[in-house]
């Protein structure tokens, strides 16, 4: 069957058996993996993590011409005001709903709603985020979708994120991509085929985005690029191209396969391209798969990587010990680069586990079969317990608890804003390294604040509140 | 029946309660709810406020609950979370507050509260889903659970204190300055011999709330204090004294003045400190007249924020140094019965200058309001960035939300807040540079016009 045809994408869990608490060396994580499905763990003490609505906004913050509709309590929207007053992406409107409509439904209100903003701002697509409070009491999204998409003549995009459905944020990526490419791509075999390759760049940083297309075009390829800044057409034209080529195989995976089961499009499937070494074998997939010529593709990456060599002089991480909190693709793919500039990793936290990452988890396995591997998205008081254990030396995550790690007196650098992508990408990372390792003032005086923590948690294992599931 | 709302900048009950219980210390929320209301409390209130971390991240307990919960209930869900909070973060009181979910499945959070106390937790509720309303009604619901529910935690004062004084209705981080705010009026009240209970921020914990029933006088600076202030005249027979809005500058003094005759205070204590105060700013005033003059501080302006700020801002900005009010929109969603009083204190601030007073939450009508003024000023939140930008005027960012502004102490209440928006405004104008931008809107208002525009 079309995967399509489906309201929406399976979870992260039921897809690719995603953990999202657990610990153990890697190892112990190939076997996890190894032995059919994994057994899923919960925790019996959480802390606030994003969540698929989450995600699903970010996701839509960076369409072009489009308006998105929440159909949710008002809080629901307050990323939203983030990403619009910090990037000036996006356009939200909440449906705002109120105790009555959580009992009587709301799909009057939904429409009034989408009447309006067409008519204010006549953007090219409309998107519908559902909420908790409409997935518990099933308002019925889909046949305002319809009846408007007639009555406007105007693509109304459902996207059915629930807060809980799934433990998963990366769900919501999922979910949006499937509704982006249900409602705007068009019909398998309509297309007339194009040349250009699609890059698939999902919530990546600008600068990321740009160092990307600039390794590409100089190589002669005509790029689509989406979901990031794509607009309306560029779906349609997505499922027309020759080839895909993602930037994080992680949150990319769902979009490259369905493109390529659904609309024959090849997908290739790379780590990310981050350190000297793993942009050059991110290149030769990408150059293989597309008949670049072998000869081209090899000395742009020696220039490249030789212009890298000469900014970084005589850096280097030696002696370094290294934790990572990061999600998970872009940490396997940090752990290549701090190994490339001659640091050890000494423990990493990823946002979760999954089939996806078995081949690289055995690959590590052989290398560093007793490295730590923790898995938790936003479980700052695990992680905290975890490195106070270990106390490297510099800590680089991705997550918004970057204050709590600070307080453990360790230089940190944050990965959410910084490019990490491509040749530019290490100058920019190694920049940030050496200023955090130069000058670890502000760690000391952070430390002076405790960390929200009992003294008698961190005498606990770190992993205490992470139980097998009892079905 | 609510509206839908675009750019809703007044976030939801659930983020209103957080921002209670995050501004006092030794006390840790513990929502119960879907994983990311957290989350979305954290990127679109505390980082919009940079300066606003007081854990280190997001909330740090939340019980995640998950489709299993919502089909069978949360309430186990609830009571495993609360045991380990109260094991794992160090807390003085935890505070459960719900979401959207866990009240529409219905889980019992008195009885889970209840079972709590049985076990020594020193653990209070509040429900909070966004469907009942946005941030204030959160602010009033977190209050509220406070005020009700510690004295029964048995840790009250027994003795009344003389010169006691609580401040209610200023938003931790819906007020941007609200640390600075606080702490500028309890300098004043302890300028005229009193003693200020701020209750949020720096050094403010549980010893200060359980002072609460104890104080002479309740001050509300905004509507959303009067709730607190009425339910402790109720119980404890309190007095209660409520402000037109902010106390910049000389409005301050006034303040003073009311707060010295209710209480009976030495009347010479309190002038002669009203005196210096004034002095001071009055010398502040004369610093800047050169650049005042010369940069062409006399502007129209727009001003867009919460009804206590439009009030206090506007009324300094007007009535010491002389701009023009033109536009002014209030975005907390005042109840109607104080609408009438806003609008009759806003358009007389000064006479026959044709002063507009708008209430919305709706960025689409804020920013046609805007706009359509044709200011030379725009005075205002992130959101209002763009249609300033588009006018060509100079733009200052000083509601919720700020994306270009790290506050920690500032604030724009006082005599000292008077010479921060000063500071702050002025700041803005010579930024972007001397003369105003005149446009094919732009118009002369002269004073027979707008009397007739304003009638």
């Amino acid at each position: 069957m079309s995967l399509l045809k489906a309201k929406s994408s399976r979870t992260r869990e039921k897809r690719l058996d995603t953990l999202n608490a657990w610990q153990g060396n890697v190892s112990a994580a190939v076997t996890e993996f190894s032995d059919g499905e994994p057994v899923k763990r919960i925790r019996t003490f959480s802390q606030s993590t994003q969540d698929d609505l989450l995600y699903a906004l970010r996701l839509l913050a960076a369409i072009r011409n489009s308006v998105s509709v929440i159909h949710a309590g008002r809080g629901c929207v307050a990323a939203g005001l983030f990403h619009q007053v910090t990037k000036g992406n996006g356009r939200w409107i909440v449906t705002n709903l109120d105790d009555r409509d959580t009992i009587m439904g709301a799909d009057l209100k939904l429409r009034k709603a989408i009447k309006e903003v067409y008519h204010r701002y006549k953007p090219e697509v409309i998107f519908i985020v559902s909420s908790p409070i409409v997935a518990i009491n099933n308002d019925d999204i889909q046949s305002v979708v319809e009846e408007l998409h007639e009555e406007l003549e105007l693509d109304i995009v459902p996207i059915y994120v629930t807060g809980f459905a799934s433990h998963h944020a990366v769900t919501g990526y999922d979910t949006t991509l499937h509704a982006l490419l249900k409602y705007l791509a068009g019909k398998r075999g309509e297309h007339n085929k194009n040349n250009s390759v699609n890059l698939l760049s999902v919530a990546e940083h600008p600068d990321d985005r740009r160092e990307a297309e600039r390794i590409l075009t100089s190589l002669g390829l005509e790029l689509n690029i989406l979901p990031d800044e794509a607009s309306h057409g560029t779906f349609r034209h997505a499922a027309a191209a020759r080839y895909s080529i993602s930037l994080d195989q992680d949150t990319g995976n769902y979009l490259g396969i369905t493109l390529r089961d659904e609309y024959g499009v090849p997908y290739a499937e790379a780590s990310r391209p981050i350190g000297i070494g793993a942009t050059g074998r991110w290149l030769s997939v990408a150059g293989k798969a597309l008949g670049l010529d072998e000869a081209a593709v090899k000395l742009f990456h020696e220039q490249e990587s030789e212009r890298v060599q000469k900014a970084l002089g005589d850096f280097n991480l030696n002696g370094v010990r290294v934790y990572l909190g990061l999600a998970s693709a872009t940490s396997f793919s940090v752990l290549s680069l701090i190994e490339e500039l001659g640091g050890e990793v000494v423990g990493i936290t990823v946002s979760r586990l999954d089939q996806l990452h078995k081949e690289r988890l055995e690959e590590l396995s052989s290398r560093y079969p007793v490295l730590q591997i923790h898995v938790a998205d936003g479980q700052p008081f695990e992680e905290a317990n975890i490195i106070k254990r270990l106390s490297p030396d510099l800590y680089l995550g991705d997550s918004a608890h970057l204050g709590q790690i600070g307080r453990l007196g360790i230089p940190v650098v944050s990965l959410e804003e910084t490019p990490v992508l491509g040749y530019n990408g290490v100058i920019a990372l190694a920049r940030r390294f050496s200023a955090a390792l130069l000058n670890r003032t502000f760690g000391a005086a952070l430390a002076r604040t405790p960390l929200p923590y009992k003294e008698s948690w961190f005498r606990r294992s770190p992993n205490w509140h992470i139980k097998k599931e009892v079905k | 029946m609510a509206h839908h709302i675009e750019g809703s900048r007044n976030s939801c009950a659930l983020h209103g309660a957080l921002q209670v219980i995050e501004a006092i210390e030794g006390v840790v929320p513990v929502i119960h709810s879907t994983a990311g209301c957290g989350v979305q409390h954290f990127l679109g209130v505390n980082r919009l406020n940079a300066g606003a971390d007081r854990f280190g991240g997001p909330p740090v307990s939340n019980s995640n609950i998950s489709e299993k919960h919502v089909v069978f209930g949360g309430s186990s869900r609830l009571r495993e979370q609360l045991k380990n909070t109260v094991k794992i973060v160090e807390g003085d009181l935890y505070v459960i507050v719900t979401g959207c979910s866990t009240e529409m499945v219905g889980d019992d959070i008195p009885a889970m509260t209840k079972e709590g106390r049985d076990q020594d937790f020193q653990v209070i509720y509040a429900n909070t889903p966004g469907f009942r309303g946005d941030v204030h009604l959160g602010y009033q619901l977190a209050v509220k659970a406070l005020i009700e529910q510690l004295p029964s935690l048995g840790k009250g004062e027994q003795s009344p204190i003389e010169g006691l004084v609580n401040i209610w209705g200023i938003v931790p981080h819906q007020d941007p300055f609200w640390a600075g705010n606080l702490e500028e009026i309890g300098r004043l009240l302890e300028g005229i011999g009193l003693k200020p209970n701020l209750l949020f921020g720096y050094g403010q914990g549980l010893t200060a709330w359980n002072r609460v029933p104890k104080a002479a006088l309740n001050v509300v600076v905004s509507v959303w204090g009067d709730a607190p202030a009425l339910l402790l005249e109720e119980r404890y027979g309190a007095q209660v004294l409520r402000l037109e809005g902010l106390p910049v500058g000389s409005a301050a003094g006034r303040f003073l003045q009311t707060v010295g005759d209710r209480l009976n205070l030495d009347v010479t204590r309190t002038e002669n400190f009203i005196k210096s105060e004034e002095k001071r700013l009055s010398t502040y005033l004369a610093s800047i007249a050169d650049t005042y003059y010369r940069a062409g501080f006399q502007r129209e302006f727009a001003l867009i924020g919460e009804s206590a700020q439009v009030v206090g801002i506007s009324e300094f900005l007007a009535g010491t140094l002389g701009l023009i009010p033109r536009t002014l929109i209030i975005t907390d969603n005042p109840p109607e019965n104080v609408r009438e009083a806003l609008l009759t204190t806003l358009t007389g601030l000064v006479e026959n200058s044709g002063t507009e007073v708008f209430f919305s939450e709706d960025l689409a009508e804020i920013t046609d309001i805007v706009r359509s003024a044709a200011v030379e000023l725009v005075l205002g939140s992130a959101l209002e960035e763009p249609v300033a930008v588009e006018l060509g005027v100079p733009f200052l960012q000083l509601s919720f939300p700020l994306s270009k502004q790290v506050v920690l102490s500032r604030g724009y209440a006082g005599y000292r807040g008077a010479a921060t928006l000063l500071e702050d405004f002025g700041s803005a104008i010579l930024s972007k540079g001397y003369n105003s931008h005149i446009s094919q809107e732009s118009q002369v208002h002269t004073a027979s016009e707008s009397a007739l525009y304003g009638s």
